[in-house]
């Protein structure tokens, strides 16, 4: 486990938002409403339940093991404190269902207090996983960045208003920006490390329009973080390509793209303004619909072209509900291990007709067979935990089973994947069947099915 | 004659609104054709908007005063396209999906199409199946244009195009699927006849698929 270094990770993270040279380059999954897809919870219920979405961030933690890692992924709580009412999901963030100024034009003047809407939830949680994890990660509390906040106070007038009303729109991003401010001293008052500036709706405005509107609040709010001592981020959405330079000229710490925006012209211009850049796993065709082997290949095709300083792996923005557990492993595998990963990926291309593998005879087993696939379990936290739910079981049947470890750093455990058909990783299979594919069995869930199986 | 128009068309590009209007105006009392109107001046000047925002020159808000402009034209050319039996390019029937309040690509889609003489029943937002269904079967519409931005809600589509089937409307209708995380595969496999990345190119799709 050397390598993986969990105990270093914040201070990974921090020295490359700082500019530092390190020797590694960081991995930083957002798990926003996924997270509660580790522990069997709704993304409804870890929004507003603080009990559950903090153990499913603590899963994350465990699973994933983050450099860094935000807290809460919901660009809709400051406008629901705002006003806004919201249409509920249980796979994925609340939406904006009103707008309160889509009718009347006056600029609000409440600023959110610690107890409006969903902060008390959000802030003990960010409290709280401050204590328990925050010495090993680096916390990112996300802030709705002031364009995509205005949006939804005002609606989509909100693109007609900088032709229309271009005063009443700079008085908007005026308020929106303090109601920034506002939000980010919780959240650094409640332990934050990186402040996170969300702001998807940059991606639908020209440079132009940018410079005319935007630079001067998303300065402001990056200016007044740096007073903080605090380390921001500008995430931005969708194909904001154009607005790269202008974006970086607010003098965030890093910004975060996803895969609607090339990362190799991107890095270009983030390189020239000392910014770091963090992306750009494709959410839905990699990460949602993707196999292990394409996340993978995707995160090792990134770091061949990429410089490795000033650089954060991550995902294109916030992961849908339903993205396979093994994906994200394979990618923390692929950050962490690229030169082991770079061989299975090989080994995927060229064992097929290489190497004949003999499977057991699963429909005459003396006794049970517990196979645990894995990417290796010495260095991959999901699969170590995995292997060692397999062992606790043989050892409560006092060794009634047999339990084998299939690491695919060898090239004749991918033949043997490959023939049975096996896509994620780390899984378990019980006489040949397929039983708990990355979510890790509890010891009496696994007894469970090892019972089932013996009973026919 | 060629001035007037050229002002229609430099209006609509640049959106203004009142220009346009005016503009319009005058070439019909001036007696030119409502047909001309649209074609040379409106639908001419809809298609080079929808070439800028492919190029990465025009973004949202320039292409909605631009849609603004060519509605309001339209708005008064309308009722003498109808006198002169001018036919729109097709029906469609658009929204985004149940479950999926993200409006802003489909009313683009929508005034893309408009602005190319598409005839546009728009739906909204959280569109049910069987409100597309009836929309279909009330309208007869020749193309459905469902949108969405959110990965939980794409499966509708899917849902939508199935109840089609079963309504038995399936055949008699074009079906077009977008929205960011939508992709060709997915369209493919969830058997809609097209998508298309941006409002630009919904046009393009569009026509291809009723062969306009």
């Amino acid at each position: 486990m050397a390598k993986l270094s969990p105990l270093d990770g914040r201070q990974l993270l921090l020295a490359v938002l700082r500019h530092e040279k390190t020797d590694q380059v960081p991995w930083v999954p957002f798990a926003g409403v996924h997270a509660g897809k580790l522990k069997g919870y709704s993304g409804r219920e870890i929004l507003t339940d603080g009990g559950k979405l903090f153990e499913a961030l603590i899963m994350v933690n465990e699973v994933y093991q983050p450099d860094g890692q935000p807290v809460v992924f919901d660009l809709q709580v400051e406008a629901e404190i705002l006003g806004c009412q919201l249409l509920w999901s249980e796979t994925a963030p609340p939406s904006v269902a009103s707008h309160p100024l889509a009718q009347d034009m006056t600029i609000p003047t409440h600023l959110p207090q610690p107890d409006d809407g969903r902060l008390p939830i959000i802030l003990d949680v960010m409290r709280r996983m401050k204590q328990v994890v925050g010495e090993k990660t680096a916390l990112f509390g996300l802030v709705t960045g002031p364009f995509t906040l205005a949006s939804h106070l005002r609606g989509t007038d909100i693109f007609i208003d900088s032709v229309d009303h271009p005063d009443f729109l700079t008085d908007l991003l005026s308020y929106t920006t303090q109601v920034a401010f506002r939000i980010a001293d919780y959240y650094l008052e409640a332990g934050m490390d990186v402040i996170a500036v969300v702001d998807p709706l940059v991606s639908q405005i020209s440079p132009r329009h940018f410079k005319r509107f935007m630079s001067e609040p998303f300065s402001a709010i990056f200016d007044y973080l740096r007073t903080k001592d605090a380390l921001s981020s500008f995430f931005v959405c969708g194909d904001a390509t154009k607005n790269i330079e202008v974006m970086c000229q607010t003098s965030p710490d890093s910004i975060f793209i996803d895969e609607n925006i090339d990362m190799v012209a991107a890095k270009q211009i983030t390189d020239r303004y000392n910014i770091t850049l963090g992306g750009n796993i494709p959410l839905t065709t990699r990460m949602l619909l993707g196999t292990q082997q394409d996340n993978m290949a995707y995160v090792i095709d990134l770091l061949d072209k990429l410089d490795h300083h000033n650089l954060v792996i991550a995902p294109g923005c916030d992961m849908p509900y339903d993205v396979p557990v093994e994906n994200v492993i394979g990618v923390m595998r692929a950050v962490r291990e690229p030169e082991q990963t770079r061989k299975i990926l090989e080994n995927y291309q060229s064992v097929e007709s290489a190497i004949e593998v003999t499977l057991p005879n699963y429909t005459n087993l003396k006794r049970p067979l517990v196979e645990v696939f894995t990417i290796d379990s010495d260095t991959c936290a999901a699969c170590s935990y995995m292997y060692s739910a397999a062992k606790r079981a043989a050892q409560e049947l006092n060794g009634a089973i047999d339990v084998i470890e299939y690491k695919i750093t060898q090239p004749e455990n991918v033949a043997r994947v490959k023939k049975l058909g096996i896509t994620h990783l780390p899984c378990i299979l019980i006489n040949g069947e397929l039983k708990f594919s990355s979510i890790i069995p509890s010891t009496r869930e696994l007894l469970e099915e090892i019972d089932k199986v013996e009973r026919g | 004659m060629e001035a007037l128009l050229q002002a229609i068309y430099d209006g609509i590009i640049d959106g203004n609104k009142d220009q346009v209007t005016a503009k319009v105006q005058e070439a019909l009392d001036n007696g030119l054709p409502p047909e001309t109107i649209l074609n040379q001046g409106m639908v001419a000047a809809m298609a080079e908007v929808g070439r800028l925002f492919e190029e990465g020159e025009y973004f949202v808000p320039e292409m909605l005063v631009a849609a603004r402009a060519m509605q309001a034209g339209l708005a008064l050319l309308k009722p003498k396209l109808v006198q002169a039996d001018v036919k729109a390019a097709g029906k469609v029937v658009a929204g985004t999906v149940k479950g999926d309040l993200h409006d802003i690509g489909k009313n683009l889609v929508c005034m893309m199409l408009e602005g190319a003489s598409f005839e546009i029943i728009d739906l909204g937002s959280d569109v049910s199946p069987e409100r597309f269904v009836e929309a279909v079967q009330a309208y007869q519409a020749d193309i459905v244009a469902m949108s969405a931005l959110l990965t939980t809600t794409m499966p509708n589509m899917k849902v939508t195009i199935d109840a089609l089937k079963a309504a038995g409307l399936r055949d008699k209708v074009k079906v077009m699927v977008g929205g960011a995380p939508v992709t060709p595969e997915f369209a493919r496999e969830i058997g809609a006849d097209g998508t298309a990345p941006d409002a630009s190119q919904a046009v393009t799709l569009a026509k291809s698929l009723i062969g306009a």
